[in-house]
């Protein structure tokens, strides 16, 4: 199948059947300085910077393997091409999970999720790509296979590639093989779900929440259109828990009597399947494809509400889903905002996400305007300078995802 | 490096830091000259006690305009000579950069400098409904700059994760002296995680002067208890037995009954000193399952054979447990006069086979090994029992250890869970790595620290590393 894209200029599909293939294609491909777009499932080619360089795409999607899953060890090795539904289904005949939560989990692939740092809202409890993944093996961009860590859960030796790859979109490496601890599958959900009144009562909840007898795997606040066809109620935290029935039924109970103490009302619980769908709606958002625009707000957590208050300021209709317990929130604007991309960043959103020490990268924008490096990933406090050196040292030739990350 | 130009240097750092914080007499150098590895031992020719990051920077700058290498150090409590000061140069002592600068519970993140002693973040954290996770054994001693040089575990990271998984980000002292910041205090910032990648980089990337790290939500409660088993093997298929049913409990930590002798001696618990193995066994959560958990850790560990399971009564008990392990080391003073600990991994399958690998090893070349460690990942630290005055039987230890180690990949595991390369591992690194992986770890090794002042001959192979033994004639003398 070949993959087009309008982000990206792509000349021709490449997919390989061996780790050999995909060495022998990164290496002509230096030679010759052609570029090389590294495409697992397709789900986020939009992501990053659009590319201008003519090249191919090398899809990963045939290296899709078990190698080895000893469940007893609670480990898994497979191929990086792999999607994460298929993933997910071999691990659930074991009664085991990697909890990543990442969206269209059909499609979307091991290495995709990795290169894209994908999360979802069970990083809160459950942490993200970086404390699963224990080895990793990539080929670089002169075509020269690496491996880092190792097969077991615990493993210092030598330096941690998998931290190196994770996010780094595919213009270190292309990502060919991972090792993930993993994760005993959670047999029941429930959510806890309340109305929040006004920002002032969604900070005074979370803050609360630091000092809750609970353990929540998310805690999450949805509001704007987007959510109208699920809930009418559209200002909405909830809290997701994970666990034993003896501790999930106490954990709901005693969530909503400390949200009553702040003064929440309409608390309700859901079980399945209302609960599993709406995990499942929480999953999907950032990849929903009804979007002017959409991007992503990392700030520490008590910014939150800064960061929902700067983007109504943008724009009232914008929908969001806050991971609120971990500072991420996801904002997606049905239309693209009057002011442009650029000023709408530095205008409203930066500053407000600068206040509380974080930042504003773009995950979407299907008008492809305005998109320099600057605007799509922001952080100029950050040490990219650093980040250069790293990539002239696995990618001289720059043929891997060129243009698209945040190397000058 | 000529004698001039360190003198020269000296000077340089005296009018930079005072001349009380610049140690060159030998007989003040001598407390660097290693850390807990004491195979091997150098002194550095200069040691420096910057109390600022400011001053570090510029300390390396100094040491990298003189072409002089240097290292950090923290406490020296490394296992694997990790701040070993190979071929000399200027060692930078961080434990007066010891201030933890805030603790901020509504965003989850205290900030502290690199000479904080692990346990004292968490002392300070008490009675605030939080703590700070990775807790080595020696985190009475160990500081937090040390442990993300290492990326320490500790018995509760089974659960909660190793130093890499709590640290958000580090402001950092480069190889050329330039001060930069890796990471924040919010997660997901632009671009490569670079924090993550100098973790456990073991002090070879850039020096860390400050750390910014998650901190953790106390449990509810916990339940400690103590199984008890008459053999070694079905201590080991218990572990196995756990982990396939997917219990992952807090902590879960095995010692044999050569530790619970020395431990019994040293702490007078009541320890069974005809047990062949005890598993120290922690459960935390939520009281509301809490004794759930209990019963379900029970009736394993009875399922496995285990003669007996006793549950910590009180806090005070459970402390005199935790005590007794993570003073195991403290402990084996009484057993022998000298010890070498290895710190391979295995599959948590393989447990019951590496451990029996071992007890052959030892049998065959005549040394006690006795074994406590971090059973639930499969992190063993068997300890070889020697006397450094025979040579005979030194060289009958260092051949051990290597068998132990090759076993350990043999079954798909590590040479190090937590412990780090150092100097004392660099020769497996060919062994656990293909040439391909050691090319790219030195690659990015270059983009750090391209002239390699910085803690040169550490952690990887290349650059002469098999020299270090040639160069050091001393190294098995020593031992």
């Amino acid at each position: 199948m070949s993959v087009t894209h309008e982000s990206l200029p792509i000349t021709e599909t490449i997919q390989p059947t061996s780790l050999e293939e995909v060495m022998e294609t990164l290496q002509t491909a230096s030679r010759v300085g052609e570029a090389i777009y590294p495409v697992g499932g397709g789900t986020s080619l939009d992501y990053g910077c659009p590319a201008k360089q003519p090249g191919k795409a090398l899809q990963l999607t045939d290296l899709s393997k078990v190698i080895e899953y000893p469940a007893e060890d609670m480990t898994i090795t497979v191929q990086a091409g792999m999607t994460m539904q298929q993933l997910d289904t071999i691990l659930a005949e074991r009664g085991q999970q990697l909890p990543l939560d990442a969206p269209q989990a059909d499609t979307t692939t091991i290495g995709g999720v990795l290169a894209t740092n994908t999360s979802g809202p069970r990083r809160l409890g459950f942490g993200t790509a970086r404390d699963y993944l224990i080895g990793v093996q990539a080929v670089d961009g002169l075509g020269r296979i690496f491996s880092g860590g190792g097969r077991v859960v615990k493993n210092v030796a030598g330096y941690d590639f998998c931290k190196m790859l994770i996010g780094s979109l595919g213009t270190l490496g292309v990502i060919t093989q991972v090792t993930f601890k993993l994760k005993p599958r959670s047999t029941r959900r429930t959510i806890v779900a309340c109305h929040i009144d006004d920002l002032e009562q969604l900070e005074s909840v979370l803050a609360s929440m630091i000092h809750s007898q609970t353990y929540p795997a998310a805690l999450e606040f949805v509001a704007g259109p987007k959510w109208s066809d699920f809930t009418d109620d559209t200002n909405k935290l909830y809290a997701i828990f994970e666990g034993p029935n003896t501790d999930l039924e106490w954990m709901s109970d005693q969530v909503a009597q400390e949200w009553r103490q702040q003064g929440v009302n309409n608390i309700t619980t859901l079980e399945d399947p209302e609960a599993q769908n709406l995990f499942s709606r929480l999953t999907e958002f950032p990849a929903n494809e009804n979007t002017a625009l959409t991007l992503k707000a990392n700030v520490v957590p008590s910014g939150i509400t800064s960061m929902i208050q700067a983007a109504r300021e943008l724009d009232p209709n914008c929908s969001i889903q806050a991971h609120a317990g971990s500072g991420i929130a996801n904002l997606i604007f049905d239309e693209f905002p009057t002011e442009g991309l650029s000023r709408s960043l530095t205008g409203f959103l930066r500053p407000a996400a600068a206040n509380h020490h974080g930042n504003v990268t773009v995950l979407r924008n299907p008008s492809g305007q305005e998109m320099t490096r600057q605007s799509v990933w922001g952080g100029l406090d950050h040490p990219f300078w650093m980040m250069d050196r790293i990539k002239q040292q696995f990618d001289p030739q720059n043929i891997l995802n060129p243009e698209r990350f945040v190397y000058s | 490096m000529t004698v001039t130009a360190l003198n020269r240097l000296a000077d340089e750092l005296r009018n930079l830091l005072g001349s009380d914080r610049v140690l060159t007499g030998d007989s003040d150098l001598l407390v660097y000259e290693c850390d807990g590895f004491v195979i091997e031992k150098n002194s550095p020719d200069i040691a420096v006690f910057p109390t600022s990051t400011r001053e570090v920077s510029e300390v390396v700058k100094l040491c990298d305009a003189s072409d002089v290498p240097f290292l950090p150090r923290g406490a020296g409590t490394s296992l694997a000579g990790g701040c070993l000061p190979v071929g000399g140069g200027v060692m930078i002592v961080l434990t007066r950069m010891n201030a933890i600068l805030d603790i901020n519970l509504r965003d989850g993140y205290a900030i502290v400098q690199p000479g904080v002693v692990n346990v004292r973040l968490t002392e300070a954290l008490k009675g605030s409904g939080y703590h700070y996770a990775p807790d080595p054994s020696s985190q009475g001693a160990c500081t937090i700059g040390g442990n993300v040089a290492t990326n320490s575990g500790g018995p509760h990271t089974l659960k909660y994760g190793v130093t890499v998984n709590h640290v958000l980000g580090v402001e950092v002292v480069m190889a050329d002296g330039r001060i930069a910041y890796f990471g924040g205090r919010s997660q997901d910032g632009p671009g490569l995680d670079l924090a993550g990648t100098v973790v456990g980089s073991e002090g070879t990337l850039v020096i860390v002067t400050e750390v910014c790290v998650r901190i953790t939500k106390d449990p509810q409660g916990c339940r400690t208890m103590l199984a008890v088993f008459d053999s070694v093997e079905d201590a080991t298929n218990a572990i196995s037995g756990f982990v396939a049913e997917g219990i992952i409990p807090a902590a879960m930590e095995m010692m044999d009954q050569g530790i619970i002798v020395a431990l019994e001696q040293a702490f007078a618990f009541g320890f069974p000193l005809d047990a062949d193995a005890v598993l120290l066994i922690e459960v935390d959560g939520l009281e509301a399952s809490l004794d759930e958990q209990r019963d379900e850790v029970t009736r394993l560990c009875k399922m496995h054979n285990a003669r007996e399971v006793r549950l910590a009564k009180d806090e005070a008990e459970r402390q005199k447990l935790w005590k007794c392990r993570k003073q195991a080391f403290g402990a084996i003073g009484r057993l022998s006069p000298s010890y070498c600990t290895q710190d391979g991994v295995v599959p948590r399958t393989k447990l019951p086979h590496i451990l029996s690998r071992i007890r052959e090893i030892g049998e065959q070349y005549d040394i006690q090994v006795v074994n406590v460690f971090h059973a639930g990942d499969g992190n063993l630290h068997p300890i070889l029992l020697f006397d450094e005055r025979n040579e005979a039987e030194v060289e009958r230890v260092l051949k051990a250890s290597g068998e132990i180690l090759d076993e350990c990949l043999a079954c798909g595991g590590s040479v190090t869970g937590e412990h780090g390369i150092g100097v004392e591992k660099i020769s497996f690194m060919n062994k656990m790595f293909q040439p391909c992986d050691l090319a790219a770890m030195e690659r990015l090794r270059i983009a750090f620290n391209p002239t390699n002042r910085l803690s040169p001959d550490k952690l990887l192979p290349t650059a002469g590393a098999c020299g270090i033994e040639q160069n050091h004639p001393g190294r098995r003398a020593a031992l």
